[in-house]
């Protein structure tokens, strides 16, 4: 939590530390959340380049608006069953160490404010590894939702492919 | 404090940006310059280097550098003497200022690293001081030539001046030094000030009136008279002073002052230049105050590289929206047409032919911002070559053109080192000893000669010597003896072909480029480097006459010359310099040997791969016969490249594919199509090398 890049500034406006502002996406049927200051924009899918012998989750790269982004299937990279594309598939552009990457998810469903209080660590939910992406597991009356770490999820490119072969193992075990 | 401890200097990360640069700048400038200071002390000269020591010293007292400050104050001491005639620039002085210099460059990489470096200039300054009294103690003897025509005096003060002698006044130069042993030349500095003016006014002074008034005057200093006086009542009063040494006093008249060109005349007694941002393009060393603003010569403005970088981006963007646009207009044209709307179409037609033009200008004039000359290159030489001749005996001449020569920055900082290795090379195993060419009846000096000169999109670089050139039997013999290279081809290849066995990796032990030693060695990772950035180098040379080194490059990395082709419905750009010729895959000669497929172009036999299963993406699947093939060179090795289209040759724009995707095998970036879709840049000497490995 602490090491979160993009923590509240102090002077954000009232309640500084009492909530977190969140994008909140599905992949499958699961509710995943990243904090709104690292989301750049929310595009639609657009034609990708792929790229020969990229890992299984890079998607490939696109053009975005003149800029050669790199484009990430989050459902892949997180172990989720990848189904076509539908009209609800976006692309979420964020900044991350990387530079920009685009993420894609299955829908972005709403942009909220989740009380710090109802956020607990994901140690006691899930296995160790996946905590390299996630930072947290927010119980909202309907629905759990993950929240994200940016920087766990786009490994810098000298570790993706330990760090990749580890996180989809334990997910493939615990599924 | 010593040795790797922690350092604190006073300035924020602006402020370090524009020191680094600026002492980069004048490092630079103090490189060239001292080496030709030795012997010929051109004024100008003498005063350029004056000003960027004088500019070092106040950049790095203002930040707190005491070190640094020192160093270069007792330099400044130096070349003031030697600015005043009073010191000749024999090589003992020239050699002392060099060891002053590389001190120096240490102590302003402190200010980056924030680690004492362990350098105490102490023992440095010592020996200048040492340099400067020896010179005082010889006296009357040692003392040159007074100065005739001073060229110092700023052109407001100039300007003022010949006011003064208009109106029947008279001005003199007065050149006053202290006793080195004097404890608080300051003191004496404000006297003579301070006798001066009870007789005349004082339009200018070094240091200037600010500086002496609180008490930082200098062992020497210079000051402008003027006044209804005579040259005795100057001498007189400063007689008034104690602990002065030699002093010169001479007459200013109009044509002097006339002649104080604004260039020469930039005074030196600037408090902040560091924190100049428009500058003099003659003169790009320091704020002039007193140069009056909207004089003559061209302003320029400090940009941050990665805002350009930012700026060519954009105009890319452009570029593509541009051709997208033509697109829409081809296709709209016919529906315009058919509805009869000519005048809307007329006005598209002239809008968009207008945005082209614009478009265009608007890429080249950014691309040309990033230029700079060679020159910042080639100014490293001269030292390099004083230091290399010195260490391997030898006798130099170095001989430059073309510093005028522009390309991008980021070509500049890759062709630095493979230039130095090939020119340290040229005077190590290329010329001779003084002995050996006066026995071949050579003069003893030999000559290097590096040129630069552009042609089309490239930019040559030459360095050529005249020393005994390269001797192939030997290059022959090692190729064999290491297994680069069969007795049969050794034997059978000319002494042009023989020569270019000095790139073949493996002939030499060397693993960077900082190896010394025999001829030949590391020129594989001068190629290997060179080639990293689109260039080429190619190699001639003639027994006892000499060699030359030719290095071709792209004039910018950010555009390169490709052929587009496609392999599995991905778009790839294989630039040109590595592409040797493409044709039909049925009129190729495709054999198979041992299992793998064979190309046999103008007699020789090289690997036919698949483009695309050499990068991992499953063999074509297009219908054998109808694809073509690309041959492909990489220095001796041949590939043929199996590809499914040809889709001609175009300038790309290369991109990074970004840190997350990293560099891919094969692949060195991405580049934005007309279509406003992605294709990939191939690497083609590491993709060459790599399946030329694999068939041998």
């Amino acid at each position: 939590m602490a090491s979160r890049p993009g923590a509240f500034a102090p002077e954000d406006e009232q309640a500084p530390s009492a909530e977190e502002h969140v994008v909140v996406f599905r992949l499958g049927q699961e509710y995943y959340a990243l904090d709104i200051q690292a989301v750049q924009e929310i595009v639609r899918i657009q034609p990708t380049t792929s790229i020969p012998g990229a890992e299984p989750w890079v998607e490939g790269i696109t053009n975005l608006r003149g800029r050669v982004v790199p484009v990430i299937d989050l459902r892949r990279r997180c172990g989720v069953e990848a189904g076509p594309h539908t009209s609800d598939t976006r692309v979420v552009v964020v900044g991350g160490s990387t530079g920009m990457v685009g993420l894609i998810v299955d829908a972005v469903t709403e942009v909220m404010r989740i009380p710090v209080d109802q956020i607990e660590a994901p140690g006691a939910i899930v296995s160790v590894p996946q905590n390299a992406y996630l930072r947290g597991i927010a119980k909202l009356e309907d629905r759990l939702v993950s929240l994200m770490d940016l920087d766990g999820v786009l490994p810098s490119h000298d570790s993706a492919d330990t760090e990749d072969s580890s996180v989809t193992e334990t997910i493939a075990r615990a599924a | 404090m010593a040795k790797g401890q922690p350092l604190t200097f006073d300035l924020d990360e602006d402020d370090l940006k524009l020191f680094t640069e600026e002492a980069d700048e004048q490092l630079e400038l103090l490189d060239t310059a001292l080496v030709q200071l030795e012997g010929e002390p051109d004024p100008e000269l003498v005063q350029q280097i004056f000003r960027a020591a004088h500019t070092l010293k106040g950049s790095s007292a203002t930040i707190g550098h005491k070190r640094m400050a020192s160093l270069t104050h007792a330099m400044e001491s130096v070349l003031d003497a030697v600015r005043q005639n009073r010191l000749t620039p024999e090589s003992d002085v020239v050699d002392a200022l060099l060891v002053a210099l590389d001190a120096l460059r240490v102590l302003a990489a402190e200010v980056n690293t924030r680690v004492h470096s362990g350098i105490e200039p102490g023992e440095i300054e010592s020996k200048l001081k040492g340099i400067l009294e020896g010179n005082a103690a010889g006296n009357g003897v040692a003392v040159k030539v007074a100065p005739s025509a001073p060229a110092t005096v700023p052109p407001a003060a100039a300007e003022a001046l010949l006011a003064d002698i208009a109106g029947g006044k008279q001005a003199f130069h007065v050149h006053v030094s202290i006793d080195a042993t004097c404890e608080l030349p300051g003191i004496r500095c404000y006297q003579v000030l301070q006798e001066l003016e009870a007789i005349g006014s004082i339009p200018w002074s070094e240091p200037g009136r600010d500086a002496i008034e609180s008490g930082n005057g200098e062992y020497t200093l210079t000051i402008v008279v003027a006044g209804l006086i005579e040259e005795g009542h100057v001498r007189a009063a400063l007689e008034a002073v104690s602990d002065i040494g030699p002093v010169t006093v001479s007459h200013l008249g109009v044509d002097e002052l006339a002649a104080a060109s604004p260039i020469e005349a930039a005074p030196v007694a600037v408090a902040r230049p560091r924190l100049s941002v428009v500058e003099n393009d003659a003169a790009p060393v320091a704020a002039t105050p007193d140069a009056k603003p909207g004089k003559k010569g061209s302003q320029s403005v400090r940009i941050d590289v990665e805002r350009l970088d930012g700026l060519m981006n954009l105009v890319g963007e452009l570029v593509i929206d541009r051709t997208r646009l033509q697109q829409i207009r081809d296709a709209a044209n016919p529906v315009l047409k058919e509805a009869n709307l000519q005048e809307l179409m007329q006005n598209f037609e002239e809008t968009t032919s207008h945005l082209t033009r614009i478009t265009d200008e608007l890429q080249e004039q950014i691309m040309r911002s990033r230029m700079l000359p060679v020159r910042s290159v080639l100014s490293r030489l001269p030292r390099l070559v004083r230091d290399v001749a010195a260490k391997c005996g030898k006798k130099v001449d170095l001989v430059m053109s073309g510093e005028e020569t522009e390309l991008d920055r980021s070509v500049i900082e890759e062709i630095s080192d493979p230039l130095v290795h090939i020119l340290r090379n040229a005077i190590d195993h290329g010329l001779e000893t003084p002995e050996e060419r006066r026995a071949q009846g050579k003069p003893e000096t030999g000559t290097v000669t590096v040129t630069a000169w552009n042609q089309e999109t490239y930019i040559y670089l030459s360095v050529k010597d005249d020393g005994k050139g390269i001797d192939t039997s030997t290059l022959r013999r090692k190729a064999v003896e290491k297994g680069l290279i069969s007795r049969e081809a050794a034997e059978a290849a000319s002494d042009d072909a023989a020569v270019q066995f000095i790139f073949l990796p493996g002939l030499s032990t060397a693993k960077t480029l900082s190896d010394v030693s025999g001829r030949g060695v590391g020129m594989d990772i001068v190629r290997t480097n060179i080639e990293r950035v689109n260039g080429n180098v190619s190699v001639r040379s003639e027994p006892g006459k000499g060699s030359e080194f030719i290095i071709q490059l792209p004039l910018t990395l950010a555009t390169t010359k490709a052929l587009m082709v496609m392999a599995q419905q991905t778009v790839y750009a294989m630039p040109l310099v590595s592409v040797t010729e493409a044709l039909l895959e049925r009129e190729a000669d495709v054999h198979t040997v041992n299992g793998n497929r064979t190309l046999r172009l103008r007699g020789k036999l090289f690997p036919l791969i698949d483009l695309a299963e050499a990068l991992g993406d499953g063999a074509s699947t297009a219908p054998e016969g109808e694809r073509f093939v690309v041959a492909a060179r990489h220095g001796t090795r041949q590939v043929g490249f199996l590809v499914d289209r040809l889709l001609g040759e175009q300038d790309v724009v290369v991109k990074s594919l970004g840190d997350l995707i990293g560099n891919r095998k094969g692949l060195t970036g991405a580049t934005i199509l007309g279509d406003g879709s992605l294709g990939l840049i191939i690497d083609m000497p590491s993709l060459i090398s790599e399946q030329a490995r694999f068939a041998a």
